[in-house]
């Protein structure tokens, strides 16, 4: 096969695996839209984006074991940044009257738009990331946390801006349920030929073993900023997803709350494997939308529960705790989709 | 020269502050390598169980003070006894993510089973009276922080210098197995390290009460926010790096405060997390860092 003289055999293992999981992927996509109501489809579609939030958060975090805090950050600028380019003069007159530099005289095309936004997001990712890939692997998830904290501390005091704790509106929605299909597919694919490039094999190795690594030659640094910056893409692109398709956006999503549960989602379906990354994602999206149920105190068999606030966030913490103490590489472990199947067989 | 002395109290009072939470967070993660998330909840249960004992018991102020101090400790160990105990030899990472679920399954308790608004505790502000010293102005409430952190760091050297749990802890920190083998219990010494930064945070606690008089769910997040990148700044695990990292924040802050211009109030945290950053560029593994050794030791 000619195929085989470009790339390695766990590269084509990688391929077959991402065409399983788009194939899940797309057959929930279609259940939802041919039978699904417009709720269910609303579910499915913040499914889907968290799903491209968790894979951005793989890339770094799972391959390089370096816990990161600040995913959700990024996933904000990458949406604002859109909103702002894409949103028409007219809804920006009205909702950021006194924006400097100009920013309210002018409006992109929405590719246009979530082309800036990704380069914008990736080049902050890629100077924070110069401080970040150098620290040891606590303090990275320190400095992340304060990156989460400064980033959600600008967009809520320059509201001339961002509107603060006020909702961004007027944003075309160009997105449906069907863009977000192919994105999440392209994203897998692109997840898991990272993690079968050469990069994702040596920073693999970084993250089992920093100096032997580093001995056989591994510039450590340079490949978790690749990550870094990779994954950063992926959490732009998410946050444009999000922004294109509600029409508003505001600050508070992306804060604890949102880090909190897409954590949650990588830790379950287990961080070192993009197969638990998708897993985790379709896992607790539905499995929350049980306990939102419960949360609201319905009525069950004729009783009458009581309204139970935050039970999704115990839910969330016993998930995390429960995973650690019990499988702490998480659902999958090490095997990919594809090694499971090939199991099987044998 | 008001004004200067002025500042340099803030400081010294946001310093203690951070630097008793850093002390506690630093005393675990040197003997057992888990970055304690949780430590802002216990500060938490500390701030509901003065609002507990204020309306089910008494609103005398120490008793109040004393009845945090004591639910600080035992849900410091008891969290050590119920959550971290399964994840006690597993890797770092795996240790901060369980502190992490435990932080979320706190928080949301305290927001199901109390509630999600602030509830005002204003028995301790009595604490905090402004005095008036040689012609200067200043609240009596940085004066008991800073002189009750000093007299904290003072007996907790003493302690690590002199006691043997002391001199065994010290060693667990550079290496636990050995101390296992001369016949002390690991479980002994951790749960004293879990008892002393329970303590600290009950201390933490009542000075940080005695300023907002009020608790919500999150209320922990904040100063223990602090407390980890002071921790960080002055090297992770280091006691002495935590309280330089502790004060050393606490200057960084105030400064701030008087350079920065009124209209960039907001964006404080962000100017002060930006400037940690670049100390962090200069020495990545914090201003005292231990001299790790990376390679296996086996």
């Amino acid at each position: 096969m000619s195929l085989s003289a470009y790339i390695s055999r766990d590269q084509r293992s990688g391929l077959v695996g991402s065409l399983l999981l788009s194939c899940l992927l797309i057959a929930v996509g279609l259940l939802v839209v041919y039978f699904g109501q417009r709720y269910q489809l609303r579910i499915v579609y913040a499914a889907y984006v968290n799903l491209l939030v968790v894979l951005g958060l793989q890339v770094f975090m799972g391959n390089a074991n370096i816990t990161n805090l600040s995913h959700s950050a990024f996933m904000g600028i990458g949406a604002y940044v859109a909103a702002i380019c894409v949103t028409p003069v007219k809804i920006k007159a009205i909702s950021l009257p006194q924006a400097p530099w100009g920013l309210n005289a002018f409006a992109l095309d929405p590719w246009v738009s979530a082309f800036i936004a990704i380069a914008i997001t990736a080049l902050l990712a890629w100077l924070v990331g110069l401080i970040i890939t150098r620290l040891s692997g606590i303090g990275a998830t320190i400095v992340s946390l304060a990156l989460l904290v400064i980033v959600h501390s600008i967009f809520l005091h320059r509201t001339d801006i961002f509107k603060g704790k006020q909702a961004f509106f007027g944003i075309p929605q160009v997105f449906d349920i069907n863009s977000i299909l192919i994105i999440s597919v392209c994203a897998i694919f692109v997840a898991r030929a990272f993690r079968e490039s050469h990069w994702g094999i040596q920073l693999r190795a970084s993250a089992d073993d920093e100096v032997g690594a580093r001995s056989m030659g591994v510039n450590v640094y340079r490949v978790r900023l690749i990550a870094w910056v990779l994954g950063s893409v992926f959490l732009a692109v998410a946050g444009i997803s999000y922004a294109y398709f509600l029409g508003t956006i505001s600050a508070r999503p992306f804060y604890f709350t949102h880090v909190f549960l897409t954590v949650a989602m990588l830790i379950l379906g287990g961080m070192r494997t993009v197969t638990g990354a998708v897993l985790g994602t379709l896992l607790i999206s539905f499995g929350l939308e049980g306990v939102r149920y419960l949360e609201t105190g319905p009525e069950l068999l004729g009783i009458k529960l009581p309204e139970l606030l935050g039970l999704s966030g115990i839910m969330l913490g016993v998930v995390i705790v429960v995973t650690m103490a019990f499988r702490s590489s998480g659902i999958t472990g090490n095997t990919e989709i594809e090694q499971l199947f090939n199991r099987w067989r044998r | 020269m008001d004004y200067a002395i002025q500042q340099v109290l803030n400081a010294l009072s946001f310093g203690a502050e951070y630097a008793l939470l850093a002390l506690g967070l630093a005393i675990v993660f040197s003997i057992m390598g888990l970055v304690n998330f949780a430590h802002g909840e216990i500060i938490a249960a500390g701030g509901y169980s003065m609002f507990a004992i204020t309306s089910l018991l008494t609103g005398n102020p120490f008793v109040v003070i004393v009845g945090a101090l004591l639910v600080a400790v035992l849900a410091s160990v008891l969290l050590e006894r119920v959550a971290f105990r399964p994840v006690r030899y597993a890797d770092a990472s795996t240790g901060l993510l369980t502190a992490f679920g435990v932080s979320m399954i706190l928080q949301n308790l305290f927001l199901l089973l109390v509630s999600p608004r602030p509830i005002a505790i204003t028995n301790l502000y009595f604490l905090n009276w402004p005095i008036e010293v040689a012609g200067v102005q200043i609240s009596t409430l940085q004066v008991f922080e800073t002189v009750t952190t000093a007299i904290a760091i003072c007996l907790l050297v003493v302690f690590l210098k002199k006691s043997s749990f002391g001199i065994a802890m010290r060693a667990a920190s550079l290496d636990f197995e050995m101390v296992r083998l001369m016949g002390i219990r690991a479980n002994r010494v951790v749960a004293v390290a879990f008892a002393v930064s329970g303590l600290l945070a009950g201390l933490a606690c009542i000075f940080i009460m005695a300023r907002r008089g009020s608790v919500d769910p999150t209320f922990g997040f904040n100063p223990v926010l602090k407390a980890f990148v002071a921790c960080v700044l002055g090297g992770f695990g280091s006691l002495p790096g935590a309280v330089l990292g502790g004060f050393l924040l606490g200057a960084i802050e105030v400064g701030m405060l008087v350079l920065l211009p009124q209209s960039y109030g907001g964006m404080k945290e962000a100017f002060v997390f930006g400037i940690v950053a670049l100390i962090l560029v200069w020495r990545p593994d914090g201003i005292l860092s231990p001299a790790v050794e990376k390679g296996d030791k086996l």
